[in-house]
């Protein structure tokens, strides 16, 4: 919301369809103080109002204006999560001052404000801490409904403001958002493929590898301190983990003969599901990371490739011509009960969503679209319909957004965002060459 | 049977060749060695680019396992072939890799010119720019398998050949029509003397 126009967000509040699923949460898990915001949430199907003052410095200069910076970026992640209307770029509230306090607020919270969301950030030099205190503008006093203090080397403060999002969304909806998570992906600005890694809001950009042959399919392990990803580095088709944080060798996965691709960690992060074709033709196998050992998942004499986990670890969807054509098909861990999901189409790029209820796919129909699925084959159903092709979806960790890529716009392939239900779709990069391969990272720690 | 190129080195252990005549049956997977566990001390698992002059990931030889068979040589690096006039492409259909009888005669030819020499060759397979770079991957291995079992099965030898796929990632025409995704699925051959 624009500044100067702080009544702005009482109008046009959205129906917010996915809000139900994520306002069904266990009652355990979220906070018992916010339950009064919750039935503003659950009984309206609307946006929740938040207005979120500049972030209150203390204890050092802000030569970069960073309480002004990061409660920006917190309204924009909050923005994001499609659970809030957020109005921003509000003076900051005097530090331990309830007087002050209840003055900022009382005009919003006339205006219709459900929550108020003060930041007091205290910088010393190589280290940044942000205490978040949430406020319950519909109660008298504005009851203080949620505190957290979070602390990070300074060379991450931008984190402190996804952090502070993602409790904010927990306060409210019993699980936390996804705004402290990064992105990686395919870039070929350099003119050649390669890795790079940002903020899940296209923030903060970097390769992480820099080797001028094909790097593709990068995918991250549970623990997000690693990607997998198939590298022509070393000539042939190799698959390679590499550690974006750390000041750590790149390791062989698996370098046989043929094509060694499509990694995806199991859910425990124990085991790769990846396809070699060192038997003879492209097969799943996994990859045991403790001891090294491949296992054989698949038989079929065509293609069988890109598996994807079940969140439970107990199945595995892949695509396989088996059935001619290219379609989905859903097996357990071990190999057995196959079963073809997909009936029309060309199929590929099984992605199953982290809540299990979803599989989306890339479906070729005349353009590549993006679809979902039930495991059980049920609620068929598309996500997009053009412009352009629409493809490589990777799902959040809450399972409510999408990142994909599509060449809607002039210029090839970029990344873009949606809901789950397809709705809300936005561009997140627009990077030299294309931006395609999209993976979101689960929650960093 | 399987031809081993090679012969028992230890250089990369995690190697295995998967070159098969035509028409021969599937056999058990050859675990001759397995990749290092990643959480293990990195030293030895590095495969940083500038290690290491060996063709194959620099991988801490591993022991092959007992009655599984030596580990093979690595082939050399796909950068160590050369373009040839001598050996034609052939083409695919999309979303297919079995060869075309126009085709057929193309490689017969081919392959009658590799009866002349003794080169080691290298198949490339390449897709069109449509549908997953994984998926392609795959289809592109297909196609470079089944381009090597015709020449095989014309009598050139399975140990002179390696195939590399490349999915759609290098394509040789980027418009974005029938007619140049046509000339992409493609089966393209380079050679290196021995």
């Amino acid at each position: 919301m624009r500044p100067g126009r702080p009544l702005g967000f009482l109008i046009g509040l959205v129906l917010l369809a996915a809000l139900g699923g994520a306002l069904s949460s266990p009652p355990a898990a979220r906070s018992q103080a916010a339950d009064v915001l919750l039935n503003v949430l659950a009984t309206g199907a609307k946006k929740l109002n938040i207005v979120i003052p500049h972030f209150t410095v203390v204890g050092g200069a802000d030569p970069q204006g960073l309480g002004r910076s990061l409660s920006q970026v917190t309204a924009r992640d909050l923005t994001f999560s499609s659970l809030f209307s957020v109005v921003s770029d509000v003076p900051p509230i005097a530090a331990g001052d309830p007087a002050a306090l209840r003055a900022a607020f009382a005009n919003f919270a006339a205006a219709g404000a459900h929550a108020g969301l003060q930041g007091v950030l205290t910088l010393r030099g190589d280290r940044a801490e942000i205490e978040m205190r949430l406020h319950d503008l519909t109660s008298p006093e504005f009851r203080l409904i949620g505190a957290k203090k979070i602390e990070l080397p300074a060379a991450q403060t931008r984190r402190l403001a996804h952090k502070v999002a993602d409790e904010v969304v927990l306060q409210f909806t019993g699980e936390a958002g996804v705004a402290d998570t990064k992105v990686a992906y395919v870039t070929s600005g350099s003119g050649s493929k390669e890795l790079g890694m940002m903020d899940y809001d296209g923030a903060s950009a970097a390769r992480v590898t820099s080797n001028n042959s094909i790097n593709i399919s990068p995918v991250w392990s549970p623990d997000t301190r690693s990607l997998a990803f198939t590298s022509y580095m070393r000539g042939y088709p190799y698959l390679y983990r590499m550690f974006p944080f750390e000041n750590r060798p790149v390791q062989v996965l698996a370098g046989f003969l043929g094509i060694n691709t499509s990694p995806a960690f199991s859910p425990d992060g124990r085991a790769v599901a990846l396809t070699l074709s060192r038997d003879g033709n492209p097969e799943v196998y996994l990859l045991n990371l403790a001891s090294g050992a491949f296992r054989r998942l698949t038989t079929y004499s065509g293609i069988d490739t890109e598996p994807s986990w079940s969140p439970t670890g107990r199945e595995i969807a892949f695509v396989s011509e088996r059935a001619g054509g290219a379609h989905i098909f859903v097996m357990d861990a071990e190999g057995a009960n196959v079963r073809r999901l997909t009936q029309a189409g060309f199929n590929t790029q099984p992605r199953w969503s982290p809540k299990g209820d979803t599989i989306g796919f890339t479906s070729r129909q005349g353009n590549f679209d993006l679809w979902g699925i039930g495991p059980d084959g049920s609620n068929l159903r598309r996500l997009t319909a053009g412009p352009g092709n629409n493809e490589g979806a990777s799902w959040a960790p809450n399972g409510r957004h999408l990142v994909f890529q599509s060449n809607r716009l002039a210029g090839g392939y970029q990344l873009f965002t949606m809901l789950a239900d397809g709705t809300e779709q936005q561009p997140l990069t627009r990077a030299p060459g294309e931006s395609t391969s999209a993976s979101w990272s689960p929650r960093l720690p | 049977m399987a031809h081993r190129r090679g012969s028992a080195l230890l250089v990369a252990p995690v190697l295995v060749l998967s070159l098969f005549l035509a028409g021969c049956p599937k056999r058990p997977a050859t675990t001759a060695a397995s990749a290092p566990p990643p959480t293990g001390a990195p030293a030895p698992s590095t495969a940083a680019p500038s290690t290491s002059g060996t063709p194959g990931p620099a991988m801490t030889p591993s022991p092959a396992a007992p009655g599984t068979g030596a580990p093979s040589a690595t082939p050399p690096r796909p950068s160590e072939f050369r373009e040839t006039d001598n050996l034609k492409d052939v083409f695919f259909d999309f979303d297919r890799y079995d060869i075309r009888a126009s085709d057929a005669r193309v490689l017969d030819t081919n392959a009658a010119w590799l009866k002349t020499n003794n080169s080691l060759v290298l198949i490339e397979g390449h897709c069109d720019e449509r549908g997953t770079n994984e998926y392609n991957l795959a289809l592109g291995e297909r196609r470079a398998k089944a381009t090597m079992n015709y020449l095989v099965g014309q009598g050139v030898q399975a140990n002179r050949i390696t195939i590399i796929s490349y999915g759609k990632e290098r394509p040789t025409c980027t418009e974005h029509s029938e007619a140049c995704w046509a000339k992409n699925r493609r089966a393209h051959f380079l050679v290196k003397a021995r």
